[in-house]
């Protein structure tokens, strides 16, 4: 099957306030799973050479992005980036996205001296180099940077349970690095935004693992910033939060982001009813359950049974619950757009 | 006696350590599960009570709570802390077998694997619910495993993944243990992983939830 001609035709589209528009308006079912590790089977390398070397990280994007009619790319996922730009010590595997050793930041002294890098430490240059290949090569369809969340940053310095523990015990103190982590994160969006790219996919698992309410106060409010900061009509950011609750919507949407996007662990319907409808919606086939662990057969239905879940709702973008992981078989994704284009052509 | 017992549940339900805490708000300058615990044990109340209508029993309606979303990961570590910190006091009664666990539990996170955070929050809930957990850390090695379980003699292990490479990594520690131990239990759990896979891999047991660690491990308790 020519996949690359099944999907919708959105294309050359002036700006992404348009496109958002015309996503909403297009009449079909769209997708847009969070996909370029699995780019390697068509490249050769390893994940070590995604994370470390832009070109690779590029050349899988565009692979995919000729292979696959996804309507929008999102570069990859690696949540250690923005840690390592901080100081903290990376673990590297050929086959694996990188983990973070040991905790950067033990207590508040800590914190109070810890500087905000630059633009541009570490890996964030092999990342923003990937960005501006994949803005001037790929100009059919937005492609979105991807970053973590302010929260999630925290956690990765302080250690995430500690980080937890801390929310409560000082609050002060979890403020002031979570503002730090922000800082960085302005900028560093900004910078994508300045490849050349059309928005900027924002991870923040931690949040998930909070209360609507402390989510607002300790993830959402300062995700709010880095959306004030670069969102506009040329430019828009898509928050992604795995927690298990529909009760984090209102909080996520406060952030503004003109993209929500759910992990596998909620129900889409519930989530859908408490979205803006003005906002784009992406959720959430299990990314390794299914995809990857499922047999095509499986991953089809599942795929058809949220469309038509959710087909009253012409803002829902189809998409993994979460990064689709290395080593998910080609016939696997094949069956994703396969469902969505069979779904489009009833 | 019954009075001082709920207020030591209290204090961890809610997450109480001591009276320095600032957490939570509300209970600022309060008691908490330290001084109460103290307090019980000066009093003469027996360790197994204060460990079963007390501690034990506030544990209890955080997992609980924790399943239905009504407290989430934050308030859990808070009562584990105050847990823990009340478990300090009587220490001496375990090591003069005055007062007995449910069991021991084994846990770890598979080789290759540095994340922790679910298996904490497995470990805490089950040592929380009277049983003996050896927590052997992050990037165990199957070797590793199968030592402990020796050792202590345990009937049940826990194996903790996030990665979707580190699943094969559980298959294999999964079925190694079984070989060399055939008796033993082995729970499953992490966010890649679900109960198709358990299946797969030849697992005992797998839980979203600690809540569900915690329910399969009491059943087999006499």
């Amino acid at each position: 099957m020519e996949l690359r001609k099944a999907g919708l035709k959105i294309k050359n589209f002036d700006n992404i306030k348009n496109w958002i528009a015309s996503v909403i308006g297009a009449g079909l079912r769209s997708a847009m799973p969070v996909l370029t590790y699995p780019g390697l089977s068509f490249t050769g390398g390893k994940v070590r050479d995604i994370v470390t070397r832009s070109e690779v990280q590029y050349k899988c994007i565009k692979v995919l992005a000729e292979k696959y009619p996804a309507v929008a790319r999102v570069m990859a996922m690696d949540l250690s980036v923005e840690a390592e730009a901080f100081g903290a010590h990376i673990d590297f595997n050929d086959d694996e996205i990188p983990s973070i050793k040991e905790r950067l930041i033990h207590d508040s002294l800590m914190i109070n001296k810890l500087e905000v890098p630059g633009i541009g430490e570490a890996r964030t240059s092999e990342f923003l180099k990937a960005a501006k290949l994949a803005a001037e090569n790929i100009s059919d369809k937005p492609v979105f940077g991807c970053m973590i969340g302010p929260f999630s940053l925290a956690g990765r310095l302080f250690d995430i349970s500690e980080m937890m523990i801390l929310t409560l015990m000082d609050p002060e103190n979890s403020h002031i690095l979570i503002e730090k982590c922000t800082r960085f994160l302005k900028e560093y969006a900004l910078a994508f935004k300045k490849c050349g790219l059309e928005g900027i996919f924002i991870a923040e698992p931690a949040a998930g693992l909070l209360s609507a309410g402390m989510c607002g106060e300790f993830s959402s409010a300062f995700v709010r910033e880095i959306v004030d900061y670069v969102q506009d009509d040329g430019f828009m950011v898509v928050l992604h939060n795995c927690g298990n609750t529909g009760e984090l919507v209102e909080s996520m949407a406060l952030t503004g982001a003109k993209g929500l996007h759910f992990g596998n662990a909620v129900d889409m319907m519930e989530i859908l009813s408490k979205a803006p409808s003005d906002r784009l919606v992406f959720g959430n086939i299990d990314p390794v359950g299914i995809i990857k662990n499922s047999r095509p057969d499986r991953i089809k239905s599942e795929v058809k049974n949220l469309l038509k879940k959710t087909a009253g709702y012409s803002n829902f973008v189809l998409s993994s619950g979460c990064d689709i992981p290395y080593g998910t078989p080609e016939e696997n994704i094949d069956a994703f757009f396969e469902a969505l284009e069979e779904y489009n052509m009833k | 006696m019954e009075a001082l017992l709920e207020k030591i549940a209290y204090c961890v339900e809610f997450g109480k350590i001591n009276k320095n805490a600032p957490y939570p708000p509300d209970m600022k300058g309060q008691e908490g599960a330290d001084e109460l615990t103290k307090q019980a044990i000066e009093q003469g109340i027996g360790a197994n009570d204060i460990l079963g209508k007390g501690l034990i029993k506030g544990m209890e309606k955080v997992g609980i709570k924790f399943r239905e979303n009504k407290v989430f990961v934050p308030q859990v570590l808070m009562s584990a802390k105050a847990m823990s910190t009340a478990m300090e006091h009587l220490k001496p009664f375990f090591q003069s077998g005055d007062v007995k666990r449910k069991g021991i539990f084994i846990i770890g996170t598979v080789a290759g694997d540095l994340h922790d955070i679910g298996k904490n929050l497995v470990s805490m809930m089950i040592e929380g619910n009277g049983w003996e957990v050896v927590d052997l850390g992050t990037d165990v090695k199957t070797d590793k495993f199968i030592e402990m379980i020796k050792e202590r003699s345990a009937s049940f292990v826990g194996l903790s993944a996030l990665l979707t490479t580190t699943m094969v990594n559980m298959e294999k520690t999964v079925r190694e243990i079984k070989a060399q131990i055939p008796g033993i239990n082995v729970l499953i759990g992490g966010a890649p992983v679900n109960d198709e896979f358990r299946t797969q891999i030849g697992a005992d047991f797998y839980s979203p939830d600690p809540q569900g660690a915690v329910e399969y491990l009491n059943k087999y308790v006499t």
